[in-house]
């Protein structure tokens, strides 16, 4: 049981976390207002967090006849990237899985397919975009397919990784218990594969997050990469500061579900 | 966090299908058997010409110095290894591979951690195709003998090591298999938990009537629970004294008159081995 000492180190220790943190923010803030307000560089090269504040506002509403920037409201902007993650990601993470279980059980299918993933994994997705748009066009196909392409290798990489490092014993154990067939990768390799995979998928969303702002150069709005794109050529830099910190704020969120996901998941965890 | 009470558990009850075909004589038979492994240079024997045979209902343990193969033997009848020279059967079949005639318990416990305790004891069970029901019904009653009936709904991680070993002894019989392994299944339990284990997996023999084939490096647990004691060298591991015993069916074998004498032949046996 917690006595009162204990409780109060808790207490502590969780003022400290959030604390921190939010200190980190507040000092940043300050010191960008800072120089923002010394007028060192012009405010096409450091907008004020003022502007930054007035353009989240009016991308947020509709004003003067105009609905938020370039038509769409900035949650708008958000939703179709997100959706592009998420889409990109689901496929992306199926097929890892997918691909890392043959690549870590099948030996033939490892010599085949682990060079072209390690290949695949060290393209910048910029590069094979091009390719992507000469295919598919300029529509959604690319841009899914692109964040489907970024998210795949480290899903399977980790998935095929902890396939081969799956204890001999849980599968001797299986085989004792009468498990056989299709029943020893279902019930045992993917399971115990499971917390490796779940670090897999956070990297791979984590790189569809990355690349959602490449896949959105091209015909991008809605969207917060072609919003940001779009205002850097009108030089709206307080524009762009706000894409990213939407990009960057959403990301930490959606991480932080990610973690919590994975600890519901494989409790177990570092305890084996 | 508070130690969970390990509470005396009540009495199993014997499978309801029979365990093993009545109509052999022997639940494992080992028949010169031989295991070497590496190439050339390297190779190693590790068994060598072991004949032994263990009848239905017998608790066999098998102990000798660290290195003689006894875990190898103890895999050779799991199916986990070929013998390389001789055969391995089991109520009368040739061992090709692990099979649910023959449970496993391993020095660790080795409970699959993404399921709860009893979805571990039905792993078994739903693997080979026993009904949702009675899948219940037999795990509610593994359960019960070892002591785990409140920890059902648990995940192995939140178990103390004795607990997740009686969880893996629940596992283990749940398919009903001819013969039970146990590879130094309390090698990694403090001595408090080893004792009480011992007395169970006793209890639990003498209820269910279940063979047992259990490798130690204990002579004291060697003597406390085998009706059977093997002793194996060093490696090349051979069959060093395979010494018969009543003690396990006294009501106290620690306190046994015959107790002292066996357990200096055995302790003699396994210094030689050892020499």
């Amino acid at each position: 049981m917690l006595n009162g000492k204990g409780v109060a180190a808790v207490v502590r220790a969780l003022a400290l976390r959030t604390a921190l943190p939010v200190a980190g923010v507040l000092v940043l803030l300050a010191l960008w207002w800072a120089v923002a307000a010394s007028r060192l560089w012009p405010p096409v090269f450091v907008p004020s967090p003022g502007a930054v504040w007035h353009q989240l506002i009016a991308t947020s509403t509709v004003h003067d006849g105009q609905r938020g920037y370039a038509g769409h409201l900035l949650h708008e902007h958000l939703a179709a990237s997100l959706r592009r993650i998420l889409l990109g990601s689901l496929y992306g993470i199926t097929g890892g899985v997918a691909l890392g279980l043959l690549i870590g059980l099948v030996p033939t299918v490892r010599a085949l397919l682990s060079p072209l993933v390690t290949f695949v994994r060290t393209l910048p997705p910029l590069a094979y975009f091009s390719l992507l748009i000469i295919w598919f066009g300029i529509d959604e196909l690319p841009k899914t397919t692109l964040l489907l392409i970024a998210a795949l290798p480290p899903v399977a990489v980790a998935t095929a990784e902890a396939v081969r490092g799956v204890h001999a014993d849980y599968l001797n154990a299986a085989r004792s218990l009468g498990a056989r067939g299709w029943q020893i990768p279902l019930r045992i390799v993917l399971p115990s594969a499971l917390p490796e995979v779940m670090t897999g998928v956070r990297v791979a969303v984590g790189v569809a997050y990355t690349t959602v702002v490449a896949a959105e150069t091209v015909n991008g709005v809605p969207g917060i990469g072609g919003m940001i794109r779009d205002a850097q050529r009108y030089n709206q830099t307080d524009l762009v500061v706000l894409g990213l910190l939407v990009i960057g704020v959403s990301g930490l969120l959606i991480d932080a579900a990610l973690q919590l996901a994975e600890r519901r998941l494989a409790p177990w965890r570092g305890r084996t | 966090m508070p130690s969970p009470a390990e509470p005396a558990p009540p009495e199993l009850t014997a499978p309801t299908e029979p365990a093993a075909p009545a109509s052999h004589d022997a639940a494992v038979a080992l028949r010169e058997v031989s295991l070497s492994y590496g190439r050339r240079r390297t190779r190693t024997q590790a068994l060598d010409g072991i004949d032994a045979e263990i009848p239905p209902g017998a608790f066999v343990t098998v102990v000798g110095p660290s290195g003689c193969g006894k875990s190898t033997l103890l895999r050779l009848v799991a199916g986990f290894l070929t013998p390389t020279g001789g055969a391995v059967e089991v109520t009368g079949r040739p061992v090709t591979g692990p099979g649910p005639d023959r449970g496993v318990v391993f020095q660790q416990p080795r409970l699959f951690p993404w399921l709860s305790v009893r979805g571990n004891v039905e792993f078994g069970l739903r693997a080979t195709g026993v009904p949702r029901d009675r899948r219940r019904e037999r795990a509610a009653e593994l359960l019960n003998a070892v002591g785990l009936t409140d920890a059902a709904d648990h995940r192995p991680h939140e178990l103390s090591g004795g607990m997740q070993q009686r969880a893996a002894i629940a596992r283990a019989l749940a398919p009903g298999p001819a013969i039970l392994l146990m590879d130094e299944p309390f090698a990694a339990l403090d001595a408090l938990t080893r004792e009480r284990l011992q007395e169970e997996i006793r209890r639990i023999w003498q209820t269910t009537g279940t063979t047992v084939l259990f490798v130690t490096h204990s002579v004291d647990e060697a003597v406390y629970l085998g009706t059977r004691v093997l002793v194996l060298s060093r490696r090349p591991g051979r069959l060093l004294l395979d010494h018969p015993s009543d003690l396990p069916h006294a009501p106290d074998p620690r306190t046994d008159p015959a107790h002292p004498a066996l357990r200096e032949t055995i302790a003699a046996a396994v210094r030689r081995a050892a020499a």
